[in-house]
């Protein structure tokens, strides 16, 4: 049995708040450093949900019977309705994203999936960290303790068969102790209510209004939110299409809904970016590096970071190449961008498939330009939502269709 | 449902705490782990104007042998109480503690915590009244010590007074031949008891009961202690026995109406049951001659 010889928290710093007052807390959430400013009486689940966009912790009864919001603070589960944030200085604290990557789930959340042990799935992120907690902390305990040990999260599809289910099977496969969580690295968190970023950036500096213009583009060290990889053939010889990819500023201007607005040197931009889709408009200001501009392989490579005045964030690591062809040029984008805030919370593959579609855009106002020699049009508008969304769905019938027609 | 506005103070030394407490003349609340607090301001059923928070003050978090008894500071959580190996010198408190909600709130909750609550239904102002702890509380005119025994005046109402901080409890550590008895009857694991009862008996050398004593919650505006010597030397600790001899003192010690959840009846019935049980199980363990954890 794990004991728990030192105090809880050691990074406790003396405080005095008035009532209509803030307090700085400082802690560390799925292994980012954050600092909010908060009233006192904001809970950790609202903190974590409203301040960092981290919606996986539930919110329930909010008085600490059903165990929803259920989080790990200091490796020991606890409810988060029943924190102050502001009592959490110093201290660790792992949600539910950071238990698993969407791609490798943490073991428990695999045997949750296997057994069907998540029906409406409203109390996994609990159940799957007070699991975690029992499993972690007291390995040795038997199938028989399960019921009694797992009652402190309550269930309203009453699926605890499998769920019990679940636990005592990933005890079993991991007797020597289960994996740590494995999706804490750090990342930028952007609350839903918008505002400044709350990650702090380097280990003392102080959270900015625009940290976009004075922090370096640092990308998180996690998985990227999206992965994209667009190849276009265009009929436009190699040296009409690196005349464009070399003048940043005719590049920016072939970006849907891009506009470059000032130049910082050492070949930093400032910008901004507009996308529309549906109802959601974002205005992006951000800035962008290029890192890397070689004519003989034909590389240009860019890194952005932008944020929406909704509490929207995204950044990317972008790369061109351009090859030449006997018909022409070929294209090639890579991108790997990360999503924050309201915009993460897209489907993963729509937000996917829109990108993808810029990017084809992009390809095409390149073409544009290098064969007419003209700024493409409509570069300072948005991107028509409507087509881009019809795009994005025919699109993906004609996939299915393929698929059908396939088998 | 969220906490009305409140001015926040940490302070890192005893007497700010003490200092805070009584510049806000009677509006101030003591949080430390705020696993019984924090639901009491969400429903707003308290309004506290300042909220102290003395997990910075140096000192609180100690947990220690001292003499023959263990300390057990203000900021102590339960959970550390739970596996720390101090605390297996007090048999009753690690019986008690698995009852204390669920694990999720005994890594916060802490031991003092639950005790200056003092909610009726509460486990470990239980066993403290069980054991005679003593604790040991800090104001404006210096520190002073009171038995739990002493300190319960109700529902929720202690010898605390509203700029006092309950700065520490020291439990008797038991000696070879004393046995213990924990049990509760809640609707779930982990919720407030219905009935529940914590037992201690003593035996001397030549095995004989010296003394026994029982403690009811859950059926009371407090815990209720009772000597229970008598009967269990008359009954030689039979637990069959016991559930006839103990049917006065139960009739006694229950005095709340009936609820939503059970009947005065009931609670009776339920009360006598686990108190024969664990009376006849702290007898058998004192006269065995090793203090022990578990069945």
């Amino acid at each position: 049995m794990t004991s728990i010889e030192e105090p809880v928290q050691k990074g406790l710093r003396p405080v005095r708040a008035e009532a209509d007052d803030t307090v700085e807390v400082r802690f560390t959430v799925n292994g980012t450093p954050v600092v909010l400013d908060l009233p006192a009486r904001v809970t950790l689940a609202d903190a974590l949900r409203d301040h960092l966009g981290l919606t996986g912790t539930h919110v329930g009864c909010e008085h600490g019977v059903c165990g929803m919001c259920t989080v790990l603070v200091d490796g020991e589960a606890a409810r988060a309705c029943l924190l102050f944030a502001c009592q959490l200085d110093g201290a660790e604290v792992v949600t539910v994203e950071g238990l698993g990557r969407p791609d490798d789930l943490h073991p428990l959340q695999e045997s949750f999936g296997r057994n069907h042990a998540l029906q409406c799935g409203f109390c996994t992120p609990g159940f799957l960290l007070s699991a975690y907690d029992l499993l972690n902390n007291e390995p040795e305990v038997t199938d028989e303790e399960l019921p009694a040990e797992l009652s402190g999260v309550i269930c309203r599809c009453t699926g605890y068969r499998n769920i019990l289910t679940a636990v005592s099977e990933t005890r079993a496969a991991y007797p020597e102790g289960i994996p740590e969580p494995g999706n804490c690295a750090r990342r930028t968190l952007v609350g839903r209510s918008g505002g400044r970023s709350a990650t702090v950036a380097e280990e003392h500096a102080e959270p900015s209004d625009e940290p976009a213009r004075t922090v370096e583009i640092v990308l998180p060290e996690g998985e990227p939110t999206i992965a994209v990889q667009v190849d276009t053939a265009l009929d436009v010889p190699f040296d009409e299409v690196w005349r464009v990819l070399a003048d940043v500023h005719v590049l920016a201007g072939c970006l849907p809904g891009a506009e470059l607005t000032e130049e910082l040197g050492e070949q930093l931009y400032a910008g901004r970016a507009q996308v529309a889709v549906g109802p959601i408009k974002l205005s992006f200001h951000g800035i962008a590096r290029v890192l890397e501009q070689d004519r003989e392989t034909g590389t240009i490579r860019v890194l952005a970071e932008g944020q929406d005045t909704g509490g929207a964030r995204t950044q990317a690591d972008i790369t061109l190449r351009a090859s030449a062809t006997a018909a022409g040029t070929d294209l090639r984008a890579d991108a790997a961008v990360y999503l924050t805030g309201r915009i993460a919370q897209f489907g993963r593959a729509l937000a996917g498939d829109i990108s993808r579609r810029m990017f084809e855009q992009f390809a095409e106002s390149v073409r544009q330009v290098a064969t007419t020699g003209e700024a493409p049009q409509q570069s300072h508008a948005a991107p028509s939502a409507f087509r881009m969304v019809v795009a994005t769905l025919v699109d993906r019938i004609k996939r299915i269709g393929r698929r059908r027609g396939g088998e | 449902m969220k906490a009305a506005p409140f001015a926040y103070a940490r302070p890192a030394a005893l007497s700010d705490a003490v200092a805070e407490l009584v510049n806000a003349d009677g509006g101030g609340k003591v949080i430390a782990g705020g696993q019984s607090l924090v639901p009491v301001l969400a429903m707003r059923l308290a309004r506290p104007t300042t909220l102290v928070d003395i997990n910075a003050v140096t000192g609180l978090d100690a947990l220690r042998a001292v003499g023959d008894r263990l300390e057990v500071g203000a900021t102590v959580r339960q959970r550390r109480v739970e596996h720390a190996l101090e605390s297996a010198q007090v048999p009753l408190l690690r019986l008690a503690l698995p009852w204390v909600g669920h694990r999720e709130l005994r890594s916060r909750g802490t031991v003092c915590g639950s005790l200056a609550h003092a909610d009726p239904a509460a486990e470990l102002p239980a066993v403290a009244c069980c054991l005679d702890a003593e604790l040991r509380l800090a104001g404006p005119d210096g520190e002073r010590t009171v038995r739990a025994r002493e300190f319960y005046a109700g529902a929720m109402t202690t010898a605390l007074r509203p700029e006092d901080v309950l700065v520490a409890v020291s439990f008797p550590v038991a000696g070879p031949r004393e046995g213990f008895g924990f049990a509760e009857i809640a609707r779930r694991h982990g919720d407030f008891a219905l009935a529940g009862v914590a037992a201690h008996v003593r035996a001397d050398d030549a095995g004989d009961v010296s003394a026994a004593t029982m403690t009811a919650f859950g059926v009371s505006d407090r815990p209720v202690t009772r000597d229970v010597t008598g009967l269990v030397r008359a009954t030689g600790g039979d637990r069959s026995e016991l559930v006839g001899a103990l049917d006065d003192v139960v009739r006694e010690l229950v005095d709340t109406d009936g609820d939503a959840h059970a009947s005065n009846g009931y609670r009776r019935r339920l009360l006598r049951a686990l108190a024969a049980r664990e009376v006849a199980k702290a007898h058998r363990r004192a006269v065995r001659g090793t203090a022990e954890v578990g069945a």
